[in-house]
């Protein structure tokens, strides 16, 4: 259930439910939304911990907090101060790339990593776009990229109370704070994947057009104990996509390593 | 009333093509531009400014990037030309787009050298810059008003300070030993400009005693004003006119239809200036949590829409030289119209000190633009100089 928690002087809001091995999961830009089905099946296995990161939920964002990096070290603190022990990391879409910076800096409360569909390297070359502009885009050119199927992504915000359309303003606002330049991606961070000494698994929906295929092999390449499944029928958000199978591959995956 | 001339530069043999395309902005190609056709457009409309000068108009120039709506990449580089082509007139720059700027010092260096150049004529707007001009800067709208505040702040102790360097360790920017040559000749710094539409704007002016200006914004512009007033007051001081300015498209004709065409004319900028690829008009951050709940409620496309002073909404996009003088947007006709229109503007507005006279948008021609200059210079700025504000006249409406 969600509480609240005090790292590094910021006010952190947390889900936290099931039992089991502690699995720390890093949600993407567009927020935790654990009213989705993916949250109740991973709860079912896992003692699942999910954060809403500074200036999505409830999470306070202050002024200093500006970069990726504060992200990684505020988490690892989060760690530290819950105890975590052999804890699985998983980080989806922007999660995943914290996930990373996280992973090139401290792996010592980890047992495992999960990247889903991650943003935050650059691969190709200065005119090559490895991460589409999401913010130069309309909304439904951005659904059919983000999803195999959009409708199943859609969100009638006309509908929404007050107070959600206030937390995904927020939200948005504090993705643009964090990934706005350089776009979605820490051009150093490539150079330092080879420090993550962890078994890695790099799960990527077959029809995500953000970030794609040939990227998420990129991340599979630099890293040195790390292995690639796709989920078909998934774009950018497997877990939201396809939630049964995210699932099973993460369990088994944990299961085999 | 200080009535000031402005003319955005426009391209507007390319808005067809920007039209069928869907965005004036941003993402139009380069392709739409025809270099040769640009240079007589661009000296014409200096010509255009400089003939102010002769009929005792001052002169604003702005500036926006990516766009068929407006030539001018640079306020410095076309204020240096005017200042040669002018002698008497003062030059607005507003502005300077400072959030999206890399480097402050760099602005107040052009400013100061401007003010030295003009014989210190200049005064120096500090803008926000409007929701497309992010894309194009690549500046981050998350950290827009942090930036701007830092920038403001670091510009103006640049201009001010004259015994040495000083250092600057800020938030986003960072110099080790700022220094400016020339420094300006007004003290301690060209009068400051800024411009908005929000209350919360019209409160931070009022504390710094900045010019406040707004542009085309029809009824949004005396909660603005009402606010800088009353800040003020709250200070301790009295906001006079000459802290507040406004900014409309003006046609004066030598008979009723004739400005009325006229205005039409200018009005098509105000028609085809929205038209923008919908990621570009709100990027996250540029506007409050606030404001974006409410632009989520309304659904897409509502921020084109104004109010006219009846409260009917009017778009503006399609709408008429008439819908647009009831949303105070233009001012048109003979010389005596206009002067009493802008007169009667004023007075709802408890009164505000400067006109900027947008006197040309694109489809105007050179001799009508011309004879709209000399008719306004001539015939409606002298009385607009002499108004005297009569708040009381609003109680009489």
């Amino acid at each position: 259930m969600a509480r609240s928690i005090s790292i590094a002087g910021v006010a952190l809001e947390l889900e936290e439910v099931g039992s089991g091995q502690p699995l720390l999961f890093l949600h993407p830009g567009e927020g935790l939304q654990p009213q989705r089905e993916w949250f109740s099946l991973l709860a079912r296995r896992f003692h699942l911990i999910a954060p809403h990161h500074p200036g999505w939920g409830n999470s306070a964002l202050p002024d200093w907090l500006m970069t990726v990096d504060d992200l990684a070290y505020l988490y690892l603190d989060l760690a530290a101060s819950e105890g975590l022990e052999d804890a699985i990391l998983v980080g989806a879409c922007f999660g995943g790339w914290i996930a990373a910076e996280m992973a090139v800096r401290d792996t010592r409360r980890f047992g495992q990593l999960v990247v889903v569909d991650p943003l935050g390297i650059k691969v190709r070359g200065f005119t090559e776009r490895d991460i589409a502009d999401m913010h130069a885009m309309s909304r439904d050119e951005y659904m059919r990229l983000a999803w195999a199927d959009p409708a199943k992504g859609e969100r009638d915000l006309m509908q929404l109370p007050d107070t959600d359309l206030a937390g995904i303003a927020r939200g948005r606002e504090a993705f643009t704070r964090f990934g706005w330049k350089p776009y979605m991606h820490n051009p150093r961070l490539k150079h330092w994947l080879h420090r993550i000494d962890l078994p890695t698994l790099v799960l990527w929906g077959e029809q995500d057009g953000i970030v794609s295929t040939d990227y998420g092999q990129a991340w599979q390449k630099e890293i040195p104990a790390a292995r690639m499944e796709i989920i078909p029928r998934a774009g950018h958000f497997p877990h939201w996509e396809q939630p049964k199978e995210f699932v099973d591959r993460l369990v088994r995956f944990v299961e085999t390593n | 009333m200080r009535c000031w001339y402005f003319s955005e530069m426009a391209y507007h043999p390319a808005w067809e093509a920007g039209l069928a395309r869907g965005t004036l902005r941003v993402v139009l190609p380069s392709s739409n531009f025809d270099p040769p056709t640009g240079h007589g457009l661009l000296n014409r409309y200096l010509d255009e400014f400089a003939l102010c000068d002769e009929v005792g108009l001052d002169i604003m120039v702005n500036e926006h990037h990516s766009t068929a709506t407006c030539m001018t990449v640079s306020v410095p580089m076309a204020l240096a030309i005017i200042a040669r082509e002018t002698k008497r007139a003062r030059l607005l720059s507003l502005g300077t787009p400072i959030a999206n700027r890399p480097d402050p010092v760099r602005v107040a260096e052009e400013m100061a050298w401007l003010d030295v150049l003009s014989g210190g004529r200049l005064e120096m707007g500090l803008v926000k810059g409007a929701p497309y001009e992010i894309q194009p800067a690549n500046s981050n709208p998350a950290t827009l008003m942090r930036r701007y505040w830092e920038a403001h702040d670091l510009i103006l102790k640049a201009l001010s300070t004259h015994d040495g360097p000083f250092n600057w360790e800020g938030e986003f920017f960072h110099y080790r030993s700022v220094n400016i040559w020339p420094k300006p000749i007004q003290k301690p710094t060209p009068p400051v400009w800024m411009t908005g539409m929000s209350v919360d704007t019209g409160k931070l002016a009022a504390e710094r005693g900045h010019v406040v200006g707004t542009l085309l914004s029809g009824g949004t512009a005396k909660p603005m004003y009402d606010a800088y007033r009353q800040r003020a007051r709250e200070l301790g001081w009295e906001a006079g006119p000459d802290r507040l300015a406004y900014a409309a498209v003006v046609g004066v004709g030598a008979t009723r239809e004739e400005g009325l065409r006229r205005a039409d004319q200018i009005a098509d900028y105000v028609r085809t200036a929205p038209v923008v690829a919908e990621p570009f008009t709100n990027p996250p951050g540029y506007n409050s949590v606030g404001a974006n709940v409410a632009i989520m409620k309304a659904g897409p496309r509502a921020h084109r829409i104004v109010k006219d002073r009846q409260g009917n909404p009017i778009d503006h996009r399609r709408a008429t030289v008439q819908q647009f003088m009831d949303t105070d947007t233009v001012f048109a006709g003979t010389p005596d119209d206009v002067f009493q229109q802008i007169r009667d503007f004023s007075n709802r507005m408890g009164g505000v000190g400067h006109l900027l006279f947008f006197g040309q948008g694109g489809h105007l021609g050179h001799e009508d633009t011309a004879e709209n200059i000399k008719l306004f210079g001539r015939e409606v700025a002298p009385r607009l100089r002499e108004l005297t504000v009569k708040p009381a006249a609003v109680a009489a409406e």
